[in-house]
């Protein structure tokens, strides 16, 4: 891939925080044919860090890396891609990526750098002072011992107000496996945490006065954000409102577009109503509120605003204000998040006065916000939370932890689902403070090591949510059938594939749904209604790889699969219809290399594959059908003993499932036996090298073992 | 290509009114048409036949109506309440006919209004443009409006506001057929419904009892929310599945 004038900043900086050395290198030249992101994240493990390195090991690396799209003004740009070897990744620690949104990954491209590689450790505690081409390691002993708010607060200080900074807190420091960093305060990358803190790296501090420069023509450009505006829904391309209204022909109770004209952010200072049309493209911002989505009506007059991340409308990050926690609980009264972050402390009880969406349960949020967010805890997708209900409601607590610790826990305030309970339990987590911040603190695998607790205990259980790899499902069965099913099989940490729930949950009537997959996947039957699955289909195998194809081109370009793809719109007069080339209208006229969607989709396709292979490398198994794409066995059971495909069971049928597996990887050139990708597949996807040390290694399928 | 569509606002004329307007007068009377049919829709009402004709009148373009039938529309549409078209009574009577579009009989008064201009020209005129919608109100009258403006789904609702049964009868059907799933109870307590909760529990008894809306049935999850559905389109226990998949979606991020 030849250097382009546009879209990449053009430069990948390398720390290696050993010896001090900062060097630069081209990105286009080592790394565009990977993108950026987690394609770039990627390539760099695959050549640089060798099997079987640990992720606290001074060897492991740990790649930032942003997109080609990135600081750019197309819509929800903000991501940045941290991969290393995951943590929490268990039995053996494999590759993995945190993705964090905000203002990180556009104040690195203005500074000129596409990406950090950092590598080495550091004797002492040091952050990474960013200003342009000026890059300095400072000192970060004062800083040392501080909460991810002090250290930015601290850090912004010293460079400006202008600058972005991303700062882990006291769980990274302690070398905790569910530890974040976290920069502009609540945009996380989960798991890596610990990584930063393994290498005595507090945090990095950015500051950047240049542009991202458009290859193409400005006029295109504009056209097309414009466009891209135009088909953009609520929070997670739900593209139907949550109410009826004049400009729809649709709605949909559980959407998450629930700015509807009349409410107000009451907690706004002067109160803010919405008003005018909720399809007007400078109102985009009015249409997601996450606070009064996951926490009911009465978040409306807690609301200060949306926040989000750099160019993005959706504004998903809630700002809210609660008085009432500042005298009650001496925090913040205003504090801001979305999804799992937003709902770190409520997730944590079973119980709560008032129901889940009631005050203890607002105020619970208020508290695991400013904890976790400050401590720089990770919850695991929720997992952490479902694993400490798991081990206390089941009585294993009781057994495995000492008797005077067991007794040091205020149990009567989780029962009772009193927020304070959590200023006891997560400063134990995020300090690593006893035998259950301990073990809490490297995640669900590391439990399982510690107190011997077959992972079966888990699997077999619906409620826990786990899936594998110490990690829980994310929108699988539940959402999508197979399609889900598939997906959560490929990763080494819950999946964080948006593709296919985004479309599922977008709100519209499944006749328009199954129109719309017909266009894009092939056939109305690439689609079910929920609960109402029928058996796998080619169809829907090729669903699954779009979708994870699509993960990785977001995560690579510095898009957000949490908001894309943008394959259904809330247009009516386009039929509903989204645009499946818009990632590589936008690359074309980003960099002034034109490909198609289907090259575009074929990096895609590159980088996923990358993924697997170093997969296969770390595990050095070619059967990664059986020994890692997994179910837990919950997916095939169901409470009431309803029968696979009957209407109303999201249980899947595991033959089912196994030719699902097989359909699955059909499409993706990979082996059936095995799961394993061919030679073939290596060398049509510009991977020949990949193919052929993993063939030197036996781990390509055909080899005797 | 319908037929009105293909024979075009001017064929649609009848032969006497063609021949006393000019090709101009027309286009400036098919315009200013759209324009009072647009306009109800901005506002977020449906607009009769009369309203129409009375905003054509008080546009000039045909001079104001002789004997305007007391009660009859002035212009002033603003002053409806929402949901009410202009000229349709409040009470409904008699049962939505659903997915027509086609023209009801034209009320005597509104014949009488313009006798230069026969309401049946102006139907035709508005019938004839591929924009705008129509359908049969539960009052029996045509209502038009324009779908960018004021959708298909929510001009329905405003229809039969004015009979909270068929209204939720026909809400909890659709949704139950198009989506498919139920719809929680409290979705009737908010706009553009807006009934209290006393409201909609005396439609709920009313629709038990009546054995036209046998189907209209509910399931309440384990934590007790209600949600009402159609067994028309959904068996009890996939709307039993729906429901507590609905309630879940804010504990599943």
């Amino acid at each position: 891939m030849a250097a382009t004038p546009g879209g990449f900043s053009g430069k990948v900086l390398r720390v290696d925080l050993s010896t001090g050395k900062i060097s630069t290198e081209d990105t286009v030249e080592k790394y565009g044919d990977v993108l950026g992101g987690t394609g770039l994240g990627y390539r760099v493990l695959w050549e640089e860090v060798p099997p079987g390195v640990g992720s606290f090991d001074p060897a492991n690396k740990l790649v930032f890396a942003t997109g080609v799209l990135a600081g750019t003004g197309v819509p929800c740009n903000g991501r940045t891609a941290v991969t290393t070897i995951f943590p929490t990744c268990w039995p053996r620690q494999l590759v993995g990526s945190g993705h964090m949104g905000g203002q990180f990954a556009a104040k690195l491209k203005y500074a000129g750098f596409d990406a950090i590689i950092v590598e080495g450790r550091s004797e002492r505690p040091v952050w990474l002072f960013i200003r342009d081409a000026r890059v300095e390691l400072r000192s970060a002993a004062h800083l040392w011992g501080t909460g991810i708010r002090r250290a930015s607060l601290e850090i912004s200080q010293e460079m400006g107000a202008d600058c972005v900074v991303a700062a882990i807190g006291q769980a990274g420091e302690q070398l905790a496996p569910m530890a974040i960093v976290a920069n502009s305060l609540s945009h996380s990358a989960g798991g890596v945490g610990g990584v930063m803190g393994s290498k005595n790296l507090k945090a990095i501090g950015v500051q950047g006065s240049g542009a991202v420069k458009i290859a193409g023509d400005k006029g295109e450009w504009e056209k097309l954000i414009k466009f891209h505006l135009s088909i953009l829904g609520g929070n997670n391309q739900h593209v139907v409102p949550s109410f009826p209204t004049p400009q729809s022909e649709y709605y949909n109770p559980g959407s998450r577009w629930v700015g509807e004209p009349g409410r107000r952010w009451g907690a706004a200072e002067p109160p803010v109503e919405i008003t005018g049309n909720i399809f007007d493209l400078n109102r985009i911002a009015y249409r997601t509120n996450s606070a009064a989505f996951f926490l009911g009506e009465g978040a409306w007059r807690h609301t200060v605003r949306g926040n989000g991340c750099t160019a993005c409308p959706i504004r998903c990050h809630t700002v809210v204000k609660v008085p009432s926690v500042a005298a009650k609980y001496g925090i913040r009264e205003v504090a801001q998040n979305t999804c799992t972050g937003l709902l770190f402390g409520r997730s944590f009880f079973k119980r709560l006065p008032g129901g889940m969406q009631g005050q203890a349960a607002l105020e619970a949020c208020m508290v695991g916000m400013h904890l976790a967010d400050d401590l720089g805890v990770w919850c695991n997708y929720g997992q952490l939370q479902r694993d400490l209900q798991k081990l206390y409601y089941d009585g294993l607590l009781k057994t495995k932890l000492g008797a005077a610790e067991y007794a040091s826990i205020p149990w009567d305030k989780y029962e009772a689902g009193d927020p304070a309970f959590l200023f006891d339990i997560l400063p134990r987590i995020g300090e690593r403070r006893g035998e259950l911040g301990q073990v809490l603190s490297q995640g669900t695998g590391g439990l399982f090591t510690h107190w011997s607790i077959p992972e079966e205990t888990w699997a077999r259980d619906h409620n826990t949510l786990y899936w594998k790899q110490g990690h829980p499902k994310h929108h699988a069965n539940e959402d999508d059938g197979q399609c889900g099913v598939i997906i959560n099989t490929q990763y080494n940490r819950d999946s964080q594939c948006h593709s296919h729930s985004n479309f599922v949950r977008n709100g519209l009537p499944l006749a328009v749904q199954k129109k719309l997959a017909a266009e894009v996947w092939g056939s109305p039957d690439a689609v079910d209604g929920v609960g109402n699955y029928t058996p796998m289909n080619v169809h829907k195998a090729r669903r699954a790889r779009w979708s994870l194809v699509r993960k990785e081109l977001h995560d690579s370009l510095g898009l957000c699969n949490w908001m894309g793809p943008w394959v259904a719109s809330p247009l009516k007069e386009r039929g509903y219809r989204g645009d499946d080339s818009l990632e590589s209208r936008f690359y074309s006229l980003a960099t002034g290399q034109k490909l198609d969607r289907e090259a575009l989709d074929r990096a895609g396709e590159r980088i996923f594959t990358l993924h697997r292979a170093l997969t296969l490398r770390g595990m050095g198994e070619v059967d990664l059908r059986a020994q890692h794409d997994l179910t837990p066995h919950w997916v095939f059971a169901d409470p009431s003993g309803a029968a696979p495909f009957s209407k109303g069971a999201i249980r899947m049928d595991e033959a089912d499932i196994s030719r699902g597996m097989d359909q699955f990887y059909e499409v993706m050139g990979w082996d059936r036996a095995t799961g394993a990708p061919t030679m073939e597949t290596y060398a049509r996807l510009g991977l020949k090298d990949v193919g052929a040390d993993l063939k030197a290694r036996k781990l390509v399928p055909g080899d005797p073992a | 290509m319908n037929a009105a569509e293909s024979a075009g606002p001017t064929a649609a004329l009848t032969e006497a009114t063609t021949a006393a307007l000019t090709e101009a007068t027309t286009a400036a009377l098919t315009e200013a048409a759209i324009e009072a049919v647009r306009a109800a829709s901005r506002e977020g009402r449906l607009a009769t036949l009369a309203e129409v004709l009375a905003a054509l009148a008080a546009g000039g373009h045909f001079g104001p109506p002789e004997g305007q039938a007391e009660g009859q529309p002035d212009g002033q549409a603003g002053n409806q309440p929402e949901g009410q078209a202009m000229g349709q009574p409040a009470d409904h009577a008699g049962p939505a006919q659903a997915g027509e579009e086609a023209a009801a009989p034209l009320a005597s008064d509104t014949a009488s209004m313009l006798p230069g201009i026969p309401p049946e020209v102006l139907a035709g005129i508005l019938a004839a443009q591929p924009d705008l919608a129509s359908f049969q109100s539960l009052s029996g009258q045509t209502v038009y409006h324009a779908p960018d403006l004021l959708s298909r789904t929510y001009a329905r609702i405003l229809d039969r506001k004015g009979s909270p049964l068929v209204l939720l009868a026909e809400e909890i059907r659709a949704n139950s057929r198009d989506y498919p799933r139920p719809v929680p109870v409290e979705l009737f307590e908010a706009p553009p419904f807006g009934l209290t909760p006393e409201e909609i529990g005396h439609v709920l008894q009313a629709l038990a009892a009546d054995p036209a809306h046998q189907d209209i049935t509910f399931t309440t999850t384990p934590a007790g929310a209600v949600y009402l559905f159609s067994t028309r389109h959904l068996e009890r226990g996939y709307a039993a599945f729906l429901a507590q998949r609905a309630e879940s979606l804010s504990m599943n991020p």
